[in-house]
């Protein structure tokens, strides 16, 4: 279990980390959600040890490692563009931890030989092992960071947006794999990523990261359908976030958040009376495929969005600049106390 | 249309340019093949190969005597030797140093960088008040190779410090989490990831140290290196087998490029890009 207390770190004036708290248990995939400059690699590199916090304390077991070189902390680190080495071939790039550890390095070449080549089958580059790692294509690259990162069996696994430099297709992919794998070795896996999609597809549990803090942390449906805080429902990206005054029908204080999915649109006027109305003026939609999006502005300025399904349309023919209402049950709407 | 002309006539700048460029060393080249009756100019008396004979004492006994480069070679080529080792670890070093903003790295660079923009002379003729002052000898193996050192060694260091500016940490990071330690994965990976930049660091500190001569003219003592005694010949008189020995020098020369262009090619082959995705699975 990887834990993380009160940790913060800053650059010049500049805060990246503000006091997060953060548990990792064993033997699960935990994915961090935060966007561009939230501060997610740094958090990451915290743990890895690349750099100190500037308070706080991170322990594994209860044991403290901060502070700790990071050749010692037995900690992997699977690198955003790979980082694998480029003189050597990839099963010396998966056997060099083996063999070069500090700790409990092998010496023996058939150990050697035969841990690599099994990495090697874990990860499905059987028979890739005498090729250059310039001569393999992204994916494969992919794979043997994390064949590189898995064979030393470490007590949890960093992945810094590990998908990042892939393309859709193999990214879907690789998704799956890399639950598979997990699930077969049993370690933890702490994967950072900015896409809420890989978030939640991969995460037996997701954590939202913003402002410099977890702003929460729970499983993929309880976190999508229930955030508890607006940051929160910012990042899963289907929740549109907006004052509760903008609502009549029921005066509704603070901010407040319903799903893309839960608002309709209707004529002025005519809207359900028993539902919640927003006020908002048409301004353009977007195809996406199967999902078509729809953008609103309110009478303050709030960007809203409505989804709407190829195979169940439900809202009307709309018209660039005319105002509508947009509607919602009551039991639609989440409220956040005590929310920044 | 323009480029019609322009093409044939940067080619024929270019050449004329070379040819420019290597013009002296050409006609040493021929001149050195002049026949023992010949003098140091044209016209070519007679083709011999007699100058090398006489350079590497095969000829009879002549009116000429044996250019006295033999002992100061060996000693040029082992103070170019010393500078190079010295000069590339220091300048791998101080390069490491300054991966990382430290207090002091902005003057401590350009104090780095003034061992090569002084005047050669100077440093020599101080170098050489200073040891008499301190009352030390001056020899090519103790004074001259510390200045050798203060040229060669910012060469070196910008050398890879340019290298270093392209490095990418991140693999550094990665060894680091696999267990290694800082010093094995220096070994390991950053130095042979490093590795075509120390060459050059060690072709340019050779090059530089071997026939430096400024320097080297106030420092070295009684014992002289090659650019002196070569320099020494002149004030006598100057036959063809000076020309037999820059022939000899050019071609080590080139045999070292040569050694180097090898090194950096089975170096950087590794590092042949692969363009294009392939499948994954």
């Amino acid at each position: 279990m990887l834990t993380l207390s009160r940790i913060s770190r800053s650059y010049g004036d500049t805060v990246a980390l503000d006091g997060v708290d953060f548990v990792v248990p064993d033997d699960t995939y935990m994915s961090l959600l935060g966007a561009s400059g939230s501060g997610k690699t740094t958090l990451l590199r915290l743990i890895a040890g690349f750099e100190e916090p500037d308070h706080g304390e991170i322990s594994i077991h209860q044991t403290r490692i901060d502070g700790q070189a990071p050749h010692l902390r037995d900690i992997g680190f699977v690198f955003q563009n790979f980082a694998l080495f480029p003189h050597l071939s990839v099963a010396d790039n998966v056997a060099f931890g083996l063999r070069y550890r500090a700790n409990k390095a092998l010496n023996n070449d058939t150990e050697i030989k035969d841990r690599t080549q099994e990495a090697l089958v874990l990860v499905g580059l059987d028979g890739f092992g005498h090729r250059g790692v310039s001569a393999i294509s992204g994916g494969q690259r992919q794979r043997v960071a994390l064949a590189r990162t898995l064979v030393c069996e470490p007590r949890i696994v960093l992945l810094d947006e590990p998908l990042g430099a892939l393309d859709a297709n193999l990214r879907a992919r690789m998704c799956d794999e890399l639950r598979a794998i997990r699930q077969r070795l049993g370690v933890s896996f702490l994967h950072v990523t900015g896409s809420e999609t890989e978030a939640l597809t991969m995460g037996d549990e997701v954590a939202v990261l913003a402002n410099g803090r977890i702003t929460q942390s729970d499983t993929p449906d309880t976190l999508f359908s229930q955030p508890r805080t607006a940051e929160a429902a910012r990042h899963m990206n289907a929740w549109n976030t907006f004052d509760g005054t903008l609502c009549d029908g029921m005066s509704v204080k603070g901010e407040i958040a319903v799903r893309f999915d839960q608002m309709d649109v209707s004529a002025q006027g005519r809207a359900p009376k028993d539902h919640l109305r927003v006020h908002a003026q048409y301004l353009t939609g977007e195809f996406n495929g199967p999902t078509a999006l729809s953008f609103f502005r309110a009478a303050d300025g709030t960007l809203l969005q409505i989804i709407d399904h190829l195979s169940q349309p439900r809202l009307p023919d709309l018209i660039e600049g005319q105002h509508y209402d947009l509607h919602f049950p009551s039991n639609a709407l989440r409220q956040f106390h005590g929310a920044v | 249309m323009q480029s019609g002309i322009l093409r044939p006539a940067l080619a024929t700048y270019t050449a004329l340019f070379l040819l420019f460029l290597y013009g002296p060393m050409i006609v040493l080249a021929i001149l050195s093949f002049q026949s023992i009756d010949g003098g140091p100019q044209f016209p070519i008396r007679d083709w011999s190969t007699y100058w090398y004979q006489h350079l590497l004492g095969l000829a009879e006994s002549s009116r000429v005597s044996q250019l006295p480069v033999g002992e100061s070679l060996v000693r040029s080529m082992m103070l170019a030797f010393m500078t190079t080792v010295v000069s590339t670890i220091l300048g791998v070093m101080s390069a490491e140093a300054f991966r990382t903003k430290f207090k002091g790295s902005g003057p401590a660079f350009y104090l780095i960088i003034l061992g090569m923009m002084v005047p050669g002379v100077l440093v020599g003729l101080g170098m050489a008040l200073l040891s008499n002052t301190l009352g030390i000898g001056r020899a090519w193996w103790s004074t001259s190779f510390v200045l050798h050192v203060v040229y060669t060694y910012p060469f070196a260091f910008l050398i890879m410090l340019a290298i270093f500016n392209r490095f990418d940490r991140t693999v550094e990071e990665a060894s680091l989490s696999l267990g290694v330690t800082p010093a094995q994965t220096f070994r390991r990976v950053t130095f042979p990831i490093i590795f075509p930049g120390v060459l050059s660091a060690m072709l340019f500190s050779f090059t530089l140290s071997y026939d430096e001569f400024a320097r080297t003219l106030f420092t070295a003592g009684r014992d002289l290196t090659l650019p002196l005694s070569i320099y020494g010949t002149f004030s006598v008189e100057i036959y063809p087998n000076l020309f037999a020995f820059g022939v000899l020098t050019t071609l080590f020369s080139f045999t070292l490029l040569v050694i180097y262009g090898l090194l950096m090619k089975r170096f950087t082959a590794k590092a042949s890009r692969f363009s294009g995705q392939e499948d994954a699975a």
